[in-house]
């Protein structure tokens, strides 16, 4: 054993939660090894094709079709994936996964420094009320330990950090964080937003709010409008793990990184009731190393840490480490997702916008809050969209040669609108993640396999959701041209959460309200494995609350002696 | 065009690039294994073609900036979906390959008539016109134009000519300005993402 591989605490993943994890604990004076699967990229010098043109591109940005079917067969869906960011994704072929037979669920990941906080989309959103008490109320799933008065000053410290733009609306639903200025509605949508509220006042069309900065902060500089940020951003103008939490954790001087090192096991001592430490491939070398550590945070993206706890069975725990309750692995989710409506917005023609807003807009939930007015279903859905013009790809589909035709993709195109619904899904024991024991990766690891379906509630939130926007667009003055009430695969949303539920009872939950264990003390887990149920809004800033939170509860702790 | 269709991903890049830079010919073809090397008059043809999409007005038109090679580089990896299987038409045998997907470029040649490269401008204008309309107005027959022309647009308006002399380029926007007058003189953005990924 080597022992300069001793830490007060073990981060494993360095994504959004992780970075948050290494810097909140090294910041308290811990030495901490963070550890990361992928490779290493370094802020500002390694984002290769940042300011790329697509003519510099070896497939102009289109990428090569061959390639990703091949072996980019899930990611090539990602809206974010594309030639200039393919190196931010991983390689599906190398990276397997399994489904159940009635499964479809695209698993889109980033096995990286800094994961997939270098390709997120930013919305940041607070959970409220109506989300905590949402399985007490309806029943499904188990009651969140928490509630939003726990997390409001989290959610605080975690929004000063890191930048978030937005408008506050003073909503319940939405509760309104602390705000950089937020970008500006486009024409259509300022339209927009006040036809929607004449008529529906309830039904608050605004900005998304999102980790971009509207000015310097902290040596990070403001948001340049490209909305190229998943190419990774030397502006450091986004929240990732490089323009922010990480250099905040260096600069304590007590971080330890390692990258390229899969981490296959943690190690678990049954006297003690304690994990002890990690070991992990090196993904270079193909040998494997260890480390141990006085705590470890869970931190590898929802799926990846119910993985590695299910593989960290021990004689002890044959059914995966922390998991007494058996629900390890239960009740994972994602939001039902789908493009509720779309319409051309005519009388705008003579406006246009200038540079890439790096958000859309957001309509918050508004159905089943103080009445219960869904139909067939108990929870909330959110839109986002925005109003956008078309250019020259919109020529694909029209016909026409020459000249004229040319002439005409000169010009921005019409004004259309989109409204895409994200709605809550209810935490169900069949939707599971398991080991494949028949399938190992190229480690020799079982691949982790999902079933996950969703239902009847999903289905008739997204089919109200349409009709909902198709009455708000036409009284926003568009004409409907198409929308859908039927949600993609499971994973479309890349809000999978769930997994490692927290609970009150540690008969059916795997962790307590503060993302520890039940089981073990000095085991925590603060990504989205810890989610009881899925709200309608985006999840990442309640993982960094969640984290931040359970980093200072943890210290104290450690301080304490109790772990 | 048998023997082109599986070239190495970098073999394609350095013609893409090369193209990129430089839009000759013979600097292309140098770049070629040449049992893959589409021949001249397959080259010419697209070349020909993509010029009659996007001609030369006061900015160069497509032919000049080597969309034509472009496209037949995009064909051979499946860019807008071309290397799967098409829709059934009894029209499409003669050019289906052993994994089903059609060879377009043969289509294409074939579909425009043996004679095309030799008529007259105009009336090579016309027939590739007619296409154009038939597969504009559903004609299953003509479909598989529809995807050679996305992939004309494609090389235009993402070679340098096209995205920021024809259209307007802007990288480091620096701000953003949601409510801008129309002018006569106003152009599109090639750099707008969400209008070229959602538009």
């Amino acid at each position: 054993m080597d022992q300069s591989l001793n830490f007060d605490a073990i981060v494993v993943g360095s994504g959004i939660t992780g970075g948050w994890a290494a810097k909140e604990l090294t910041e308290a004076g811990l030495k901490v090894l963070l550890i990361e699967r992928g490779r290493k990229i370094e802020h500002q010098l390694d984002y290769d094709t940042e300011m790329k043109a697509p003519w510099e591109m070896p497939f102009r940005g289109e990428g090569d079709a061959d390639l990703y079917e091949r072996e980019y067969a899930v990611q090539r869906l990602n809206r974010h994936f594309t030639e200039f960011t393919q190196g931010h994704f991983v390689n599906d072929a190398q990276n397997p996964y399994q489904t159940g037979p009635d499964t479809q669920f695209t698993w889109f990941r980033s096995y990286q420094l800094g994961g997939r906080s270098l390709t997120w989309g930013r919305q940041s959103y607070r959970w409220s009320d109506y989300d905590f008490g949402a399985n007490k109320r309806d029943g499904h799933g188990t009651d969140w330990p928490i509630r939003y008065a726990d997390l409001a000053p989290w959610y605080d410290k975690i929004e000063d950090f890191i930048g978030v733009s937005g408008a506050a609306e003073g909503l319940p639903q939405l509760p309104d964080g602390k705000f950089l200025p937020p970008f500006a509605l486009n024409v259509v949508e300022q339209a927009a937003r006040e036809r929607i509220m004449a008529a529906w006042p309830e039904r608050r069309l605004t900005i998304g709010r999102t980790a971009n900065l509207t000015r310097e902060k902290d040596g990070r500089g403001p948001c340049q409008s490209r909305s190229i940020c998943a190419r990774g951003c030397s502006y450091g103008a986004y929240f990732s793990t490089q323009s922010s939490t990480l250099p905040a954790a260096q600069a304590t001087g007590n971080l330890t990184l390692i990258t390229d090192a899969a981490v296959e096991k943690i190690d678990y001592d049954p006297k003690t009731r304690r994990v002890t430490g990690v070991r992990w491939i090196d993904s270079k070398t193909r040998t494997r190393r260890q480390a141990t550590a006085r705590l470890v945070f869970l931190n590898a993206g929802a799926f990846n840490s119910v993985h590695l706890l299910l593989n960290s069975a021990t004689e002890a725990m044959p059914g995966g480490l922390a998991n007494s309750s058996g629900v390890l692995g239960t009740h994972i989710m994602d939001h039902a997702n789908t493009l509720s409506a779309a319409a051309i917005m005519p009388g705008f023609e003579q406006w246009t916008s200038f540079g890439n807003r790096p958000t859309g807009v957001v309509i918050p939930r508004y159905r089943n809050m103080e009445t219960m007015d869904g139909t067939g279903h108990t929870r909330g859905f959110s839109f986002q969209g925005g109003a956008l013009q078309s250019t020259w790809t919109a020529g694909k589909r029209e016909g026409g040669i020459g000249a004229d035709y040319k002439a005409k993709l000169r010009k921005p195109g019409p004004w259309r609108m989109v409204l895409v619904a994200f709605a809550d899904c209810v935490p169900r024991a069949s939707n599971r993640l398991t080991l494949d024991r028949t399938k190992v990766d190229a480690n020799g690891i079982p691949q982790l396999r999902i079933d996950f379906a969703f239902g009847a509630e999903e289905n008739a939130a997204l089919a109200q959701a349409k009709a909902d926007a198709t009455e708000m667009l036409t009284k926003a003055g568009g004409h409907v041209m198409f929308g859908f009430d039927r949600p993609g695969a499971g994973g479309t949303a890349i809000h999978e959460m769930g997994g490692a539920r927290m609970g009150s009872d540690p008969a059916t939950s795997v962790l307590n309200k503060w993302s520890q264990a039940h089981d073990i003390a000095n085991l925590f887990v603060t990504d989205g494995a810890q989610m009881s149920s899925s709200a309608c809004q985006n999840p990442s800033l309640t993982y960094m609350a969640l984290t931040a939170r359970a980093a200072a509860h943890a210290v104290s702790l450690l301080k304490s002696g109790a772990i | 065009m048998t023997g082109w269709n599986r070239r190495s991903f970098l073999a394609a890049a350095a013609l893409v690039a090369v193209q990129a830079a430089a839009p000759s010919g013979a600097e292309v073809l140098r770049r070629l294994d040449p049992k893959e090397e589409p021949p001249p008059h397959c080259r010419m043809l697209m070349r020909l073609v993509a010029d009659l999409v996007i001609p030369d007005t006061d900015t160069p038109g497509a032919g000049a900036v080597g969309v034509g090679d472009f496209v037949l580089v995009a064909l051979a990896h499946g860019l807008e979906g071309t290397r799967r299987a098409p829709a059934t038409d009894p029209s499409f045998a003669p050019y289906l390959r052993a994994d089903g997907s059609l060879d377009h470029a043969g289509w294409l040649e074939s579909r425009l008539g043996e004679d095309w490269l030799s008529l007259p401008p105009a009336q090579r204008h016309d027939r590739l016109a007619a296409l154009d309309a038939a597969a504009f107005s559903g004609d299953p027959a003509a479909a598989p134009w529809r995807a050679i022309k996305a992939l004309i647009l494609t090389g235009y308006y993402t070679s340098e000519v096209g995205g920021s002399q024809e259209l307007n380029y802007e990288l480091v926007p620096g701000r953003f300005d949601p409510k801008v007058p129309v002018t006569p003189e106003t152009r599109a953005y090639s750099s707008d993402w969400t209008a070229v990924d959602f538009g």
